[in-house]
């Protein structure tokens, strides 16, 4: 479906916009303030959200966002690629700015998250409190990368925020070095942090998440588990089941990168009611223990399957992602797409694969602004309590 | 395996499972086996309802938990609940009955009814909980009732200690008060007393000092244990350690930390003490000494217990030597403070006691002659003079276990144990009127004196010359012929014999 604006980013009443703008300068503040200089397009903005390359300095970032556009709230992070019209970038900073009476926003932050995520999370959704009650409204949420268990976090924003707030987000990334991302808020670089934004609409806000990977094989019943890590599938060390079940070439076995590679593109699948999710598993890698790492936590006695796939796959689920989201707005045309892939994608996909993903983002999204960036897990939850996903696409689509 | 696959449902059984048995805390166990079950059913709301109250509920904005409403649904009232922003959401529920009555309530928004796979693990994970939960509640109790017990059984342990050492010092403290009503000596006394303390207190030293009558200020260490106290020197009270401070205190002192002990401690070259505590000791009210019990060994220290047995060991000593003093001064107030000899009251005691123990006894009566014309030319100094000397010259001439004594102004008494036969009693007899008939010099003065002697012998059968007791009737008759002796002409002997108890006109009566 194409869907048709008047004006590309912006509601038909005019009381809604979003607009995206990109720099690929070298220099952190001035690609920043570029970037924000194109979003904004000399419109007033309510909201600034920023996705910068790991390799600008952050609070360099942050300078030229108050350079452009000062007093705006500003929040974003770092990232392992940015997504956004003209295809994936790997160095740009790339800013969606939102703005216009229809919109209402509000943030909040929270530090020192790790230890605390449930807490961390329900502090985070008071920001709900201080949006105006507008119709339809949704919780962005931006992790610090590093965190474990982020399950907890959201089940703590869950706590406060409810059933009837949908949740969006994502963790930021670091460009693969595993050292640590940053994100941006209230005009601070932050790390072990939480960051929440409440926006409120007029029109509607739907949230969609689809992945492209399938079950290989029989499942693997988890026979021992803790804290966060599988040790044993089927009476076995967990890391030999998994390999074996998926005829792992020998290196996998015992070294390291090897293993990694094989892994990003081969998740864990854990069975939920309507399907099976998608559990990154190459994360903490555990060659001695011969344990694997699920995300979250995969309890004793469940079923896991190995899963597989290919570019094909995933791309059918790109568009089914977008699909979905844009089709939630019941008849609404798009302002602007949000778009969260995962960073371990780029591993299946490739530099080619990742081109064309973004390629079939612009064709599902038309002329609607879209912005996003390649995350180290995504936040998307619109029915039961769950909503930590990795290896997916996580769109949100503003009415 | 397929067939695992195909039904989900006993995978989320066993995944809730897991999750609620990794929890010992009930309130976190159902808060998290609500959000099991969410996610099992992909539910927005799920809820435990205990004892009529929810328990847990999860899917409600933070303080808007429509309990009523939850509750209504648990009751089966209605099979809808409404969660803000979302209309109307089906519910399904299970429940359980037992010593906690429960239910699992959940709701999920949308139009598709539960289906009867998802009913069953629904009433499964209910069940599940239920178990989990009464496990948890046996598992506590059993954990307090545990604890109780451990409680119970160091307190016993600790009632019985103290018990076993009451005894023993109640033992020890009896011992003592059988000591001294017996009357033993006054030092065996006090050596029990510091052995006692040694034993009950556990400490290496024991020490008792008592002031000098002498030289205020100063004491001696009367008994000990542990120190090498032969001939010990009175010390002044800053040196007698712990015992010295208790004593000019008068109040129980504890020192800790490395200080001299007051003596040498015996079988060790070692001198420091590292802990010490004394209590005073007083007799007829005042402080007359310490009682000290001190260790070599670091780090010790006394508990409130051992202090209190220092305490009651101090007022053993302090009853041990007030009786000793009152025995004391009876026993001065028994002597002739003059000659030194037994007093009238005494003698008397001595000689009823002796007649009544051998009944063979004989008792010489001593009158002085001329002893006034003394008193009158020379005063009353040389009389008292006289006096002594008469009476030092009388217990030279007597066998250790007779007794003499001054039984009125120029007048002594002798009792004589154990006589057999007569003629030992007039050797002494005469023996005495040849010594006091020597001259003797008074305050640098020539003078000589007489003795008039009457000596008497007790038998068990002999006729009562009187109706009193037969230490007064041995006594009397010995006056009668100590009398008889005077009429004779003084300086000699007599020996009782009835007929002289005829020709008196005068009785005297002693008495």
């Amino acid at each position: 479906m194409q869907p048709r604006n008047v004006h590309p980013g912006q509601s038909f009443d005019g009381r809604r916009w979003m607009g995206v703008g990109r720099a690929d300068c070298a220099d952190g503040r001035q690609a920043a303030a570029e970037a924000t200089r194109a979003a904004c397009n000399d419109r007033e903005p309510k909201l600034l959200l920023v996705f910068s390359a790991i390799t600008h300095d952050p609070e360099t970032v942050v300078a030229g966002l108050q350079e452009a556009a000062p007093g705006v709230p500003a929040v974003g992070c770092t990232t392992h690629g940015e997504l956004g019209p003209g295809g994936p970038t790997d160095g740009t900073v790339t800013v969606a700015a939102l703005g216009g009476p229809g919109f209402s926003v509000a943030f909040a932050v929270e530090e020192h998250a790790s230890g605390r995520q449930r807490e961390s999370g329900a502090a985070v959704a008071r920001c709900l409190d201080q949006v105006e009650p507008l119709a339809h409204r949704v919780l962005l949420l931006l992790t610090d990368g590093m965190i474990r268990d982020q399950e907890s976090i959201l089940r703590g924003v869950y706590g406060v925020a409810g059933a009837a707030v949908p949740l969006f987000g994502g963790a930021c990334a670091d460009g693969w070095r595993m050292t640590g991302g940053y994100l941006i808020a209230d005009g601070r670089v932050l790390t072990d942090a939480v960051v929440g934004v409440a926006l409120s609409s007029e029109a509607p806000l739907s949230v969609a998440v689809r992945h492209g990977w399938h079950k290989v094989g029989d499942p693997m019943i988890v026979t021992d588990s803790g804290d966060g890590r599988v040790y044993m599938l089927d009476d076995a060390p967990a890391l030999d089941t998994y390999l074996d079940r998926l005829d792992a070439p020998p290196e996998a076995y015992t070294q390291a990168d090897a293993l990694v590679e094989f892994a990003l593109s081969r998740p864990l699948g854990v069975q939920r009611r309507s399907g099976v999710e998608a559990r990154n598993m190459s994360t903490e890698i555990d060659l001695e223990g011969r344990s694997i790492g699920g995300g979250g936590a995969i309890d004793i006695g469940g079923l896991i399957w190995a899963m597989e796939g290919d570019e094909a796959s995933i791309l059918r689920a790109t568009d089914a992602a977008c699909d979905e989201a844009l089709a939630r707005l019941g008849g609404e045309n798009p302002v602007g797409l949000l778009t969260f892939s995962c960073a371990a994608l780029r591993a299946v996909l490739g530099d080619q694969g990742i081109r064309r993903e973004g390629a079939h983002i612009e064709q599902r999204a038309g002329h609607t602004p879209f912005a996003g960036f390649y995350t180290y897990g995504e936040i998307a939850r619109v029915r039961g309590i769950d909503g930590f996903h990795n290896q997916t696409l996580a769109v949100l689509a503003l009415g | 395996m397929a067939s695992a696959g195909e039904s989900p449902e006993i995978q989320q059984l066993l995944e809730l499972l897991a999750v609620v048995a990794s929890f010992d805390d009930e309130d976190a166990a159902v808060h998290a086996a609500a959000e099991r079950a969410a996610q099992a059913m992909e539910a927005e709301v799920a809820a435990v309802v205990l004892d009529g109250e929810v328990a847990a509920a999860v899917g409600f904005p933070d303080g808007a938990v429509p309990r009523a409403d939850l509750l209504s649904v648990a009751r089966r009232e209605r099979d809808w609940i409404e969660v803000p922003g979302l209309d109307k959401c089906r519910a399904l529920v299970a429940s359980w009955t037992g010593v906690r009555p429960g239910t699992l309530v959940i709701a999920r928004w949308g139009d598709e009814p539960y289906t009867v796979e998802e009913r069953h693990l629904v009433r499964g994970m209910a069940r599940l909980l239920e178990l989990s939960l009464t496990m948890l509640r046996a598992l506590h109790t059993e954990q307090r009732l545990r604890r109780r017990a451990d409680e119970q059984a160091v307190e016993n342990a600790r009632l019985l200690e103290e018990l076993r050492g009451q005894q023993h010092l109640l033992v020890q403290l009896s011992l003592i008060q059988r000591a001294i009503s017996r009357r033993e000596p006054l030092e065996q006394i006090l050596g029990t007393v510091t052995a006692a303390a040694r034993d009950l207190i556990g400490d290496e030293i024991v020490g008792l000092w008592i002031a000098d009558p002498q030289e205020p200020g100063r004491a001696r260490l009367r008994a000990s244990v542990g120190l090498d106290a032969n001939d010990l020197p009175s010390m002044p009270l800053d040196e007698a350690g712990a015992a010295g401070a208790a004593m000019r205190r008068g109040e129980l002192v504890v020192i800790y930390g490395e200080h001299d002990a007051p003596a040498r401690v015996r079988d060790s070259a070692d001198t420091r003490l590292y802990a010490a505590m004394a209590a005073p000791v007083h007799q007829d009210g005042r402080v007359v000494g310490g009682l000290l019990v001190a260790s070599c060994r670091p780090g010790r220290r006394y508990a409130g217990r051992e202090q209190d047995t220092l305490y009651s060991f101090a007022q053993n000593v302090s009853l041990a030597l007030t009786d000793a003093h009152t025995f004391e001064r009876m026993n001065r107030a028994a002597h002739d403070t003059l000659t030194g000899l037994a007093g009238r009251g005494l003698f008397m005691d001595e000689l009823t006691a002796e007649l009544g123990r051998a009944g063979c006894a004989a008792l010489l009566f001593i009158d002085l002659d001329r002893v006034k014309p003394v008193n009158d030319t020379l005063g009353h100094p040389a009389g008292d003079e006289l006096l002594r000397q008469a009476a030092d010259r009388i217990g030279a001439l007597i066998r250790p276990d007779d007794l003499a004594g001054r039984v009125g102004g120029d007048e002594f008494a002798v009792l004589l144990r154990d006589v057999t036969d007569q003629r030992m009693a007039t050797d002494i007899a005469a023996r005495i009127v040849r010594e006091l008939a020597r001259p003797m010099r008074v305050l640098g003065h020539p003078v000589q004196i007489g003795a008039s002697v009457g000596v008497a012998t007790a038998a068990a059968d002999a006729p009562r010359l009187m109706d009193a007791p037969a230490a007064q009737d041995l006594l009397r008759r010995a006056d009668i012929a100590m009398y008889q002796a005077k009429r004779n002409g003084r300086g000699r002997f007599e020996i009782y014999s009835p007929e002289m108890a005829d020709g008196f006109t005068k009785v005297r009566l002693h008495g």
